[in-house]
């Protein structure tokens, strides 16, 4: 329950803070009658009165469920929170940050690697030979299927100018 | 006659062929991966179609579509893992029947009874979409705000879950959208001084991310371990022969039927429809009691209801631009990224490009019987390969098809944050669809508002005076009043059992 009243705060804070980003938006005479910052004012207040409405319906469940004689909550609401759960995958957003950070300076090939045997590693495979044929494979096969097939300029990374340093 | 030689020259084309091939076989499997819903199939393909004539692009994506129906059943009936939502009726008489030694039957009946009701939907949207876009073009500025309102409601009611979070997810939807320069008046709107919002927040980046990360990442959470099938306990797929296919019309009708009704109402989708026509089926049928028993009308029924849905629920997108579900919503995304505005307008100023689509889709049912003949061997393959290896083929595959779009490392920093925000949402249970809906019409619910008020010089009451706008927002304020009342009931039920 305190979960669900903390989001609804959050999604109060949100609306208020979105209220403000409406109101700082230039005005202008082609803006027409409701102007630029007519609907964001109108979701600002839509997304109020809804994060109230859910944070009443939450304390009025509470209520409900406290009540003697009241059906019990279903064992995926009283569950434990599975924060180790939600940590591993928030880790699927640190891997895929990583990827976005080394693609300029590494490039697309060794970046796509590195990216497929850190989440192959981090969705429970050991590291061998064969996950490392896969990396190598599979960067292979997305590299000749963007940059050759589909033409697409992918970043070359400091490789690229090594070797053309080199030449 | 124009619009079947337009879809003629459709199925003719060498391009639109190997579209729908394409498409098909991408459907099938990514729709027997367990996962991979058809949405998430559609959305990684996405990125590709950029490149692609409109049309090949549409019919490359409804393929897709129907051929992740029928991928769907492959392990619902080896595994009793459904590939899709859809195909989880399939389970019950699926399973049963592939342990009894008669998967391959289970699978060939899935895959004619699939056949079947896709080109039987495909009639419906061909016959019922001109009638309803001839009824959009009354549409003035004011019915449009109201259609896209209206469409929000149903969409944020019926989700599962809560209304209240239901509203909340397409309100954000519809706040993402206000991101970017402003198309009245020029103004930037919260784009932080960021150069790469002034265009906005583009929404296939925030489909990738909410449908395909966070997929990603609620598996990782789950921890969900790999479900195999033995190789050598299917054998090859056994079509019906034509008096098995007549001796089970009863239940083919009633998939037919169920999914006719269902496809177009917004939220109902193939699960409801197979489900639904599963119970039809069997509350009809002569032999009741081989029902869950590996019952073969348990098998047909749902399969043909959930392909005609692949091409019913396309009607109110193709007809309004108001898509009623995930995999809609991603084909109204195909559109749009092409200049293409599904509504009324489109038969006139793109009659090919909608005949062409029915022509391919024609194209694509056929395409799939003959493709899920030959493909159960690689499909059963696949699903037996390592999960890690394929969520680390899907996390570069969605990187590489992001940063394709616009060579921007932006981009893929959008992606992570919407997979974020979607994994966030899946935990606290809101649901996803409104959200996409929001981002998707935001820019027609506020383009419409704008100008409605500005014909009226800021009187809203025009949206009550005009007949069809007063009536659509009639509608949608019975649907949040009908949820609402409906929420309020199960409350007090629960309070006083």
């Amino acid at each position: 329950m305190r979960g669900m009243l903390a989001i609804s705060g959050v999604l109060f804070a949100l609306a208020l803070a979105y209220w403000l980003g409406a109101d700082a938006i230039p005005k202008s005479r082609l803006g027409g009658m409701v102007g630029a910052d007519g609907l964001p004012k109108l979701l600002a207040v839509s997304l109020g009165l809804l994060s109230a409405g859910l944070a009443l319906q939450t304390l009025l469940e509470a209520r409900k469920r406290r009540r003697p004689g009241a059906a019990p909550l279903p064992a995926s609401e009283t569950a434990d929170t599975d924060w180790s759960g939600h940590a591993k995958a928030m880790g699927v957003i640190g891997i895929g940050a990583g990827f976005v950070l080394l693609l300029p300076v590494l490039g697309y090939v060794v970046s796509v690697m590195l990216l497929l045997i850190a989440v192959t590693a981090y969705s429970g495979r050991r590291p061998s030979v064969q996950t490392g044929l896969f990396a190598v494979g599979g960067g292979i096969f997305f590299y000749v299927l963007f940059v050759h097939l589909l033409k697409v300029p992918l970043p070359a990374g400091v490789f690229a100018t090594l070797f053309s340093g080199a030449a | 006659m124009d619009g079947f030689i337009h879809a003629l020259s459709a199925v003719t084309s060498w391009q639109i062929l190997l579209a729908a091939g394409g498409g098909v076989l991408w459907g099938i499997l990514g729709g027997a991966l367990p996962g991979i819903s058809p949405s998430i199939a559609m959305a990684l393909l996405l990125p590709f179609t950029y490149d692609m004539s409109p049309l090949m692009a549409l019919v490359m994506l409804g393929s897709v579509y129907i051929g992740a129906e029928y991928g769907g059943s492959i392990p619902a009936i080896l595994i009793r893992t459904p590939g899709t939502n859809a195909a989880a009726a399939t389970v019950i008489d699926g399973y049963v029947m592939h342990q009894q030694g008669r998967g391959g039957e289970a699978l060939g009946l899935s895959l004619t009874g699939g056949t079947i009701g896709g080109l039987f939907g495909l009639i419906l949207l061909a016959t019922l979409t001109k009638p309803l876009s001839d009824l959009a073009l009354m549409f003035t500025p004011p019915a449009y705000f109201a259609l896209g309102l209206l469409g929000l409601s149903i969409i944020a009611s019926v989700s599962e879950g809560s209304m209240v979070k239901g509203l909340i997810a397409g309100v954000l939807g519809l706040m993402l959208a206000t991101v970017g320069t402003d198309p009245l008046s020029g103004v930037t709107r919260f784009t932080f001084g960021e150069p790469e919002l002034l265009e906005g927040v583009h929404f296939i980046l925030v489909m990738l991310g909410v449908f395909a990360v966070a997929e990603l990442m609620s598996k990782l959470a789950d921890n969900e371990p790999d479900d195999l099938v033995k190789p050598d306990t299917v054998s090859k797929l056994v079509l019906p022969s034509l008096s098995k296919l007549w001796s089970l019309r009863r239940a083919q009708a009633i998939g037919c039927a169920v999914g006719a009704l269902e496809g177009p109402v917004p939220g109902a989708g193939g699960t409801v429809a197979s489900f639904l026509s599963y119970n039809e089926a069997r509350r009809w049928s002569k032999t009741p009691e081989q029902f869950g028993k590996g019952s073969e009308e348990g098998v047909i029924a749902p399969e043909t209801a959930n392909n005609v849905v692949t091409a019913t629920a396309l009607v109110p997108t193709l007809s309004f631009g108001i898509p009623g579900s995930n995999s809609t919503a991603i084909l109204l995304g195909g559109f749009l990224i092409h200049g293409l505005q599904p509504g009324p307008l489109l038969f006139s100023t793109n009659p090919d490009i909608l005949y062409g689509l029915f022509g391919g889709l024609f194209v694509a049912n056929i395409m799939m019987f003959l493709i899920g003949i030959v493909i159960l061997g690689p499909a059963i393959w696949l699903v037996n390969r390592p999960r890690p290896y394929l969520n680390a083929s899907i996390l570069a595959l969605v990187f590489s098809g992001i940063y394709s779009i616009n060579n921007s490392i932006f981009d893929l920093w959008v992606v992570l944050a919407a997979g974020a925000i979607g994994y966030v949402l899946r935990v606290l249970k809101f649901p996803a669809l409104p959200l996409i809906l929001g981002l998707v019409l935001g820019y027609m619910i506020e383009s419409n508002y704008r100008r409605s008020l500005l014909l009226t010089q800021g009187d809203h009451a025009v949206f009550f005076q005009n007949g069809v706008s007063a009536f659509l927002m009639g509608c949608a304020i019975v649907v949040l009043v009908l949820g609402a009342y409906t929420e309020f009931r199960r409350f007090r039920r629960e309070a006083t059992a």
